[in-house]
């Protein structure tokens, strides 16, 4: 029922291989993300999975390989100029500013939407306040969009896990990213704020338009929501296709969704 | 009775000089996590660099505030790009280490370049006691404290809405609660260290310049930071209102419990009196009194 | 406020606020943080645009419009826009399944449903084949819905431009069309739930909900300066009235919440003067209340109840007027500083001039904590049938349990088996469709049948309800008897939980108690008496001189009322067990089925009517884990006090 447009390539990722000392945690990655699709990454834990969305915006930095972005290649950004070129994410230990409320964590978001010198925001006048006024519409059009106009000032340490996860998707959104990564947005929810989530998850890239890359466990999520999926297991790229490629791949079912062989 | 007053106002102002220092601490402890040993010597060396400027170079008041805090804008780009950079992500007892490394630096520095002697610092401040006081209420009171008082009350106004309101101001509130959450938002944490020891640093001038006025510029001013201390564990780390209501209980007990109790068991309370009511604190309220609760859902 | 015949539908009474009062606020609604605010010209300019953009998808007179969300600015607007053209417009229970809607859609005969989001769209979607006279579907928020391609699927922006282009080539359509309303036309349609069978379309004429709000509104005095927050579901009859009607009469401005989650701080923002909320949100409250004050540092503890305790002494006095000392006023009135009055703040009740409630019983105790405060709450006692208004408690003369003298123009009385009949301007046209509920319940000269028992009470001539008609039996000498009420009277107590009554066909009343466990094992506590479970303190003779003094007050009330005096419980006894649902003894939602328990305990029932002291009880009983057990118990019989019933002191007034 609900269709988007998928353009052409935003993200490249080349022959990106990652090590700790002698623990190689990437080997040898390459794949692509379009402009408008929803792009999963699954694997079983400790495949590599969040340590991509790190060498993605700049948290890590690969020993070799390349990553195009937006038409720009480069081997590292520091997490501050990707998220300045438009990437934003979540992460999988909820890391939302607890003794915030939730309206200044989603106006933290818009840091980079705000422009005002030191002077001006010292005095809290001017342009400062004009730009405090605009920004914070930006960031009630959110809490509006994620419905959650009743914890607006509370702090969000005290906040239900599934509500701070939802807070946190909105501080991504308040950066109006082009691609947003969310690292298991819905571990750890029942199964309501699970179908809550995935719902802002597809209004996010159908609304706005969002490119997104997801990490999630829930294999009829990730069926559901992605346009193409990614396998990873151990470090090394297994699969990478359509769901329904993904699902039916033998290597992938031998690896990961622990199906045995049809015997031949 | 006016007695009484005389002495409990008497320990307030001397409570707010105390705040002004201990604001310099929580404001880097709430941004960095980092414990600045070197706040006391920052103050000092604001003080020593507003006086030199204005005795060896002959700049007037308002150009030499100017060069000082340039001065000390400078002094905290260089403490970012040299000490918290190559120590990012080291344990805080590290860091903790390293500003006691930059308290001996500064007051090196301080000494060498502008001298060891102790020095009057007249900004033009009003001195002597306040007539008005003296004659409405027959209470005696420094006109510097009552300017000092006033100065502490616009500067926690001006951070208070600082840090509340503006983008900047929640940058730093960001990078205190989470580096990695303030790093994927576009929060450079070396801006943010820059400013956060700018603005430090010029509290700190701020508390050099009424400290300087009221008692001289000597290296004794340092020492003020030890003071702080208390002040910090009563009001919390990481409360603005704590460290200004916290410097003044501390300054008002010293001066009560010096005039009542000391003739009793023999004087000198003031040298140690703060820090009893600090143990005190610890054992009974560890977070202070504004500290925050510590918000940890299970 | 005298009932001007030329302002007989909504549109023309928008128009005369127009004219009246141009740039007052009429609606309210908070969005992204803030209130945004419509005037009564601007509403007027909405609800003209939505009027002809309907009519230009051909909605005409008495067709109806199905309006189903949240309280929206919007939505009320559709109403006045449905009225204008003549059309009928049927607001549903947003939260209902959506096989609920069909029902309701299909018998009503829907031409068009205004909704409020893609939610509600699914469910339109879903159930269109099963109403094939709906035609359109219009909806407010657009979020989610880009995606959806369908022809009969409109915005409703979309629609207010295409009204405009209407409005622009037939200027006169509009005006002509409001004109052309009268009063005697059908101004809504609101479906009652029932408690069996579908669902019934009360039809109401404009002359039925504006009479009734313009009473309501002359006899509480309000103005058009009131505050009303709508919160509670547009479907039902009291929001119509309060957030609509009585808004459209007296011209106040009513506010709509950000959200169904946010009510409490909108409640504190907007401050309303004029409140409803049903008994249950009272409670929620006062709980609230006691919850944050258990955490509250001590000091605060001890004013807080300090100041309770006195408000409970003299704070509804002084609401009712009546002197109090000079000590006890100004006590009050610091009260009032330090706690009364931050705690209404909290409550977003500080401005509260009127207050309603209904629905259900109150418990007397919740009732009194408001009124304590200076809160004027009221119970009132209505039904969709009537637009609301049979009776309310008059200011001054509150009794918890009665539901006061009969509103405005309302005729009432009492039919020989006990029911309450009334007669009123508010009285409904029909049942839509069904001709045989309208006559079942609305008798050829305009009485309707309430379906309740009741009586006038003999002191203050105030309406009491007991229970409902069918339930209420008598006994054996011919006394009214009513098991819910005495029953309900009982369990305002907090040691009794549950009581069944018995008495219908008998010579007098006997009772089943369940204890509360909690409560009355706290108070064995402070006693440090010994317990070892439910049963061992249910046989307790302490436990029983305990619940003895309950029912002696029941008693003692009672007694006072010559109708039902000699219902007084005589003989009593503790059940050896809790009633329980999986036992059947209760429904699940917690009902007592009052047969089935005699059934099961017929023993013990017939020993009541005997002179028996004490009767072993065998009783099987199902655990959590569902195993059966046998349970067994001697169980004591008591006596409680009988009062003298005072004599008839004034007939039933008329």
């Amino acid at each position: 029922m609900i269709e988007h447009k998928i353009g052409g390539e935003m993200l490249k990722v080349e022959n990106i291989s990652l090590s700790f000392g002698i623990m190689k945690v990437l080997d040898d990655i390459s794949f692509d993300i379009k402009r408008g699709e929803i792009r999963s990454i699954i694997g079983p834990n400790g495949a590599g999975k969040s340590s991509m969305l790190n060498v993605i915006n700049g948290f890590y930095h690969p020993q070799q390989g390349s990553i195009t972005f937006k038409g720009e290649t480069r081997k590292q950004m520091a997490p501050h100029v990707a998220a300045s070129h438009g990437i934003a994410r979540t992460f999988q230990n909820i890391a939302l500013f607890k003794g915030m409320s939730t309206l200044d964590n989603i106006m933290t978001g818009r840091n980079l939407k705000m422009k005002t010198n030191l002077f001006w925001q010292a005095l809290h006048i001017g342009p400062a306040r004009t730009e405090e006024l605009e920004n914070r519409e930006a960031a009630e059009r959110i809490i509006d969009f994620l419905d959650i106009q009743a914890i607006r000032k509370k702090p969000v340490g005290k906040l239900p896990y599934g509500l701070q996860k939802r807070v946190e998707l909105g501080r991504a959104l308040a950066a109006e990213p082009e691609l947003l990564l969310l690292d298991e947005p819905m571990a750890g929810m029942n199964s309501e704020e699970k179908e809550d989530m995935c719902r802002f998850v597809l209004d996010v890239n159908s609304e706005f338009g969002t490119t997104i890359a997801l990490i999630e466990h829930d294999m009829a999520v990730v069926m559901d929501l992605s346009d193409r999926v990614l396998v990873l297991d151990y470090g090394k790229q297994l699969a990478d296709g359509l769901p329904d490629e993904v699902r039916n791949n033998q290597t992938v079912i031998d690896a990961y969704l622990g199906i045995p062989h049809e015997q031949d | 009775m006016i007695f009484f007053i005389e002495v409990v106002l008497s320990g307030l102002m001397a409570g707010v000089m105390y705040s002004l220092v201990a604001l310099g601490f929580v404001l880097i402890f709430k941004a960095s996590g980092i414990f600045n040993f070197a706040q006391g010597v920052m103050a000092l060396f604001a003080a020593l660099t507003l006086v030199g400027l204005m005795e060896k170079f002959g700049m007037p008041i308002w150009l030499a505030i100017i060069g000082t805090i340039a001065v000390m804008i400078a002094l905290a780009w260089a403490i970012e790009r040299f000490m918290l950079r190559p120590l990012v992500n080291q344990e805080p007892i590290i860091l903790f280490m390293a500003t006691i490394g930059l308290a001996y630096v500064l007051e090196g520095m301080g000494d060498i370049l502008w001298g060891s002697d102790v020095k009057m610092l007249d900004l033009g401040i009003p001195q002597g006691a306040s007539d008005w006081m003296l004659d409405s209420f027959d209470i005696y009171i420094e006109k510097l404290e009552i300017f000092a008082a006033a100065t502490a009350a616009v500067m926690v106004t001006f951070l208070a809405i600082f840090f509340q309101k503006t983008r900047i101001g929640r940058a730093l509130r960001a990078v205190a609660d989470d580096h990695q959450a303030a790093l994927s938002v576009g929060i450079s944490l070396n801006t943010i260290w820059v400013i956060v020891w700018s603005v430090a640093g010029i509290v700190a001038l701020v508390a050099g310049i009424m400290w300087g006025s009221k008692s001289g510029v000597q290296f004794s001013l340092s020492l003020i930071a030890l003071k702080a201390l208390p002040v910090l564990i009563l009001g919390g780390f990481t409360s603005v209102p704590g460290a200004i209501i916290g410097g003044m209980i501390i300054g008002v007990g010293e001066k009560v419990a010096e005039i009542y109790l000391g003739p009793i068991i023999g004087g000198a309370i003031e040298n140690w009196f703060a820090y009893m009511l600090a143990l005190a604190f610890l054992l009974f309220r560890p977070q202070g009194l504004f500290g925050e609760r510590i918000i940890e859902r299970v | 406020m005298e009932h001007d015949t030329a302002l007989d539908t909504f549109p023309k009474l928008l128009h005369s606020h127009v004219k009246l009062r141009p740039d007052q606020d009429a609606i309210r609604e908070k969005a992204l943080g803030i209130w945004q605010s419509w005037s009564w010209a601007e509403a007027a300019t909405e609800i003209r645009a939505l009027a002809c953009g309907l009519a230009s998808l051909g909605l005409k007179r008495s067709e109806k419009l199905a309006i189903i969300g949240d309280n929206r600015p919007r939505l009320y607007w559709s109403m006045t826009a449905a009225q204008a053209l003549g059309a009928v417009p049927v607001p549903l229970y947003q939260d209902a399944v959506a096989d609920e809607m069909a029902y309701v859609l299909d018998n009503a005969d829907v031409k068009i449903a205004l909704v409020e989001d893609q939610e509600q769209v699914d469910k339109m979607l879903e159930i269109r084949d099963r109403c094939p006279k709906l035609e359109h579907i219009i909806f407010d928020d657009t979020r989610g819905l880009r995606h959806y391609e369908q022809d009969f699927l409109h915005d409703y922006e979309k629609i207010q431009q295409l009204g405009v282009e209407f409005d622009h080539d037939q200027p006169d359509f509009y005006d002509q069309e409001v004109a052309a309303g009268s009063a005697d036309e059908t101004s809504i349609m609101l479906y009652t739930s029932g408690t069996t069978g579908h669902p019934k379309g009360v039809m109401l004429s404009n002359n039925n909900v504006i009479i009734t709000a313009r009473n309501g509104i002359i006899r509480e005095g309000l103005t058009s300066q009131e505050e009303v927050l709508a919160y509670l579901p547009m479907a039902w009859v009291g929001d119509n009235l309060f957030s609509y009607a009585q808004s459209y009469v007296a011209g106040f401005c009513v506010s709509c919440p950000e959200d169904a989650t946010t009510v409490a701080s909108d409640l504190r923002e907007i401050g309303p003067t004029y409140y409803f909320a049903p008994p249950r949100v009272y409670e929620n409250m006062l709980t609230q209340v006691m919850i944050r004050m258990e955490d509250a540092a001590k000091i605060k503890r001890d004013i807080f109840s300090y100041f309770m305790e006195h408000a409970r002494k003299v704070g509804v006095k002084i609401l009712n007027r009546e002197s109090v000392s000079l000590k006890d006023s100004l006590l009050y009135k610091l009260g009032n500083i330090l706690v009364y009055g931050p705690l209404k703040d909290v409550l977003g009740l500080r401005r509260t001039r009127l207050a309603y409630t209904a629905g259900e019983a109150i418990g007397p105790e919740i009732f009194d904590f408001y009124r304590s405060l200076g809160i004027n709450i009221k119970q009132l006692y209505g039904q969709t049938e009537c637009m609301v208004f049979i009776c309310v408690q008059p200011d001054g003369e509150v009794f918890a349990d009665t539901v006061g003298t009969p509103a405005i123009d309302v005729e009432i009385k009492i039919d020989d088996n006990g029911e309450i009949m009334y007669r009123s301007p508010g009285v409904f046209q029909s049942y839509y469709k069904n001709p045989e509920s309208t006559a079942s319940t609305k008798t050829e000269d305009g009485w309707v049948h309430t379906g309740d028992a009741g009586f006038f009470d003999d002191k203050n001539g105030h309406l009491k309800i007991i229970d409902r008609a069918k339930d209420v039996g008598k006994l054996n000498d011919g006394t009214l008897f009513a098991p819910k009420y005495i029953e309900n009277k009982l369990k305002f107590f907090s040691f009794i939980k549950e009581a069944v009554v018995y008495g219908n066909e008998r010579d007098f009343s006997t009772a089943f108690i369940n204890i509360d466990l909690d409560a009355v094992g706290n108070w064995a506590e402070r006693r440090n008496m010994a317990y070892s479970g439910y049963i061992d303190l249910a046989g307790q003779d302490e436990i029983y001189q305990l619940i003895k003094d309950c029912i002696d007050k029941v008693n003692q009330d009672l007694s006072q009322d010559s109708r039902l005096g000699n219902s007084q419980i005589r003989r009593f006894l503790i059940l050896h067990k809790e009633l329980d649902a999986d036992d059947g003894e209760l429904t699940r939602t917690r009902k007592v089925r009052r047969n089935f328990v005699g059934d099961r305990y017929d023993i013990l029932v017939d020993a009541l009517y005997s002179d028996r002291n004490q009767c072993h009880v065998e009783t099987q009983v199902t655990f959590e884990d569902g195993r059966t057990g046998m349970l067994e118990a001697d169980i004591n019989i008591w006596d409680a006090a009988i009062y003298p019933v005072s004599a008839v002191t004034q007939d039933a007034a008329a």
